[in-house]
């Protein structure tokens, strides 16, 4: 129940204070709109359908950049987590890239790609895939050995100890870190959105923004940070999960 | 003597400079249990290693006849998967479904954990823990079990109760079994034989055959002058 009331608690005193500082004239005009405005662009936003319709976008892009950022990263992490040679010789390499941050692609996601979703889709890629290689391969390097020896005490064959050793032994460490990456590419793409395309949340703030709709820039945020919640709540379910629990309960 | 299963004549294993064991020669025959002691980092993990086939010696022959488990201190379990799957992993892949249901509710009666088939193994105490590795260990019906201080994470009265277990275990189910342990008085009451090895290079220092048997209280014949055998071999008395 306190789960609950508390943040609602809180958030109905941001709102109060927002409304009171807002009433007493404390921002200049045109700055800070105020919570009945604020919520006059969200009717407006979804009785013209232009809300659910970015939030969709927004979604769809997501959804194509961390699967593939995952399909692609979880293997590359299990070979450089399984062997030292391809550990050392990409190691730096990974760590370069994710050091970079996926913005920087913008450029180049444009000439690769042109506009549309291609490049926010591009951008969400590289945005998950260095993160996750390198938690996969960190997780896989720390498997403890005594499996693998029960495992060929067993005569399980190469494809076995893939499937029923290695992967199942990081799932705790590979469900946090899809929690992260999802955090992650669900803020990179409201900025990728800010560039090549005409539709999503990015997009929306950045056109409210040209017609200097403050209303609109605030539903915007408050609806990115919401679907943000529900993305993480979505996520750390994966924790519980009976085969996966085990990691988080020792 | 019958038929020896597992043979090490005149093994060497060698780290990158140190040699954990030379000049090492062991037979054990079927439904033989043997006991290594000996001070701890002297080399009887690696001495199983060699024989499980987990690694090659340095010098020397290791011969195995039949496939092997070993059970561990602790660990050894999947932590993802339950009781029941964790036998049922244990089991040849090759047995039918029928069949291996039909083994796993066996095992889970033997060793007294029906009702912990669905849990998972951080969920149950080290000595239960350690009897599902039993019972992973010894369903799948290989002629070899290799033991490295397999109880000694337990408190003092489980580690004597899953002794007993063992034992009697194996009179029901007889298995060719090479058990290490620093534990010199669960080596005299459940042994064979017991060889004492000496500090690296591990080898063989003394071997000493125990009455007919097991396992034995520490009162009955033998075990004592035995146990006391030992410590004077380890310098301990």
């Amino acid at each position: 129940m306190r789960r609950f009331v508390f943040p609602l608690v809180t958030g109905l005193v941001i709102l109060a204070i927002w409304w009171l500082a807002w009433s007493a004239g404390a921002f200049p005009v045109g700055t800070v709109p105020s919570p009945p405005e604020v919520a006059h662009a969200f009717g407006e936003e979804i009785a013209s359908g232009r809300l659910p319709a970015d939030i969709i976008a927004s979604l769809y892009r997501v959804a194509w950049g961390f699967t593939a950022g995952v399909l692609a990263a979880v293997p590359l992490g299990l070979v450089i987590g399984r062997s030292l040679a391809t550990r050392e010789a990409l190691m730096p390499w990974i760590n370069f890239f994710r050091s970079l941050s996926p913005i920087a692609w913008i450029p180049f996601a444009i000439v690769w790609f042109g506009v549309g979703d291609p490049p926010a889709i591009f951008i969400l890629f590289i945005a998950v895939f260095f993160q996750i290689t390198l938690a996969t391969s960190a997780a896989v390097a720390t498997v403890p050995k005594i499996y693998y020896r029960v495992a060929e005490d067993m005569g399980l064959s190469a494809a076995d100890v893939l499937f029923r050793v290695t992967l199942p032994a990081i799932m705790p460490q590979l469900v946090t870190a899809l929690r992260v990456a999802i955090g992650v590419a669900w803020m990179v793409v409201v900025a990728a959105e800010m560039i090549a395309v005409r539709s999503g949340l990015g997009f929306l703030i950045v056109d409210a923004r040209n017609g200097l709709r403050m209303d609109l820039v605030v539903c915007g945020m408050i609806t990115i940070g919401t679907i943000g919640i529900v993305l993480d709540v979505v996520f750390a379910r994966l924790a519980k999960i009976p085969s996966v629990r085990w990691g988080f309960e020792r | 003597m019958s038929e020896a299963i597992l043979e090490l004549e005149n093994v060497g294993f060698d780290y990158p400079a140190l040699t954990v064991i030379d000049g090492l020669d062991l037979s054990v025959a079927k439904h033989e249990l043997v006991v290594c002691v000996g001070p701890s980092g002297c080399g009887k993990s690696t001495l199983l290693s060699l024989l499980a086939g987990h690694l090659a010696p340095t010098r020397g022959t290791v011969q195995r006849k039949g496939q092997s488990r070993t059970i561990y201190q602790d660990g050894g379990l999947f932590p993802w998967l339950t009781v029941r799957e964790n036998i049922s992993a244990g089991l040849p892949r090759t047995t039918p479904p029928d069949a291996r249901d039909e083994k796993i509710a066996e095992w889970l009666e033997i060793t007294r954990l029906g009702e912990f088939a669905n849990t998972y193994p951080h969920q149950l105490s080290g000595g239960m823990r350690q009897r599902v590795e039993l019972a992973r260990a010894l369903a799948a019906e290989t002629d070899i079990l290799l033991l490295d201080e397999p109880f000694s994470a337990l408190d003092y009265q489980s580690r004597t109760r899953m002794r007993r277990e063992l034992v009697s275990t194996l009179a029901e189910r007889p298995r060719t079994v090479v058990f290490v342990t620093h534990d010199i008085e669960e080596a005299v009451q459940i042994a064979d034989r017991v060889l004492v090895l000496a500090s690296r290079p591990a080898r063989v220092r003394k071997v000493l055959a125990l009455p007919a048997g097991r396992s034995r209280s520490p009162a009955s014949p033998g075990v004592a002058l035995a146990e006391q055998a030992i410590m004077d071999e380890l310098g301990l008395s």
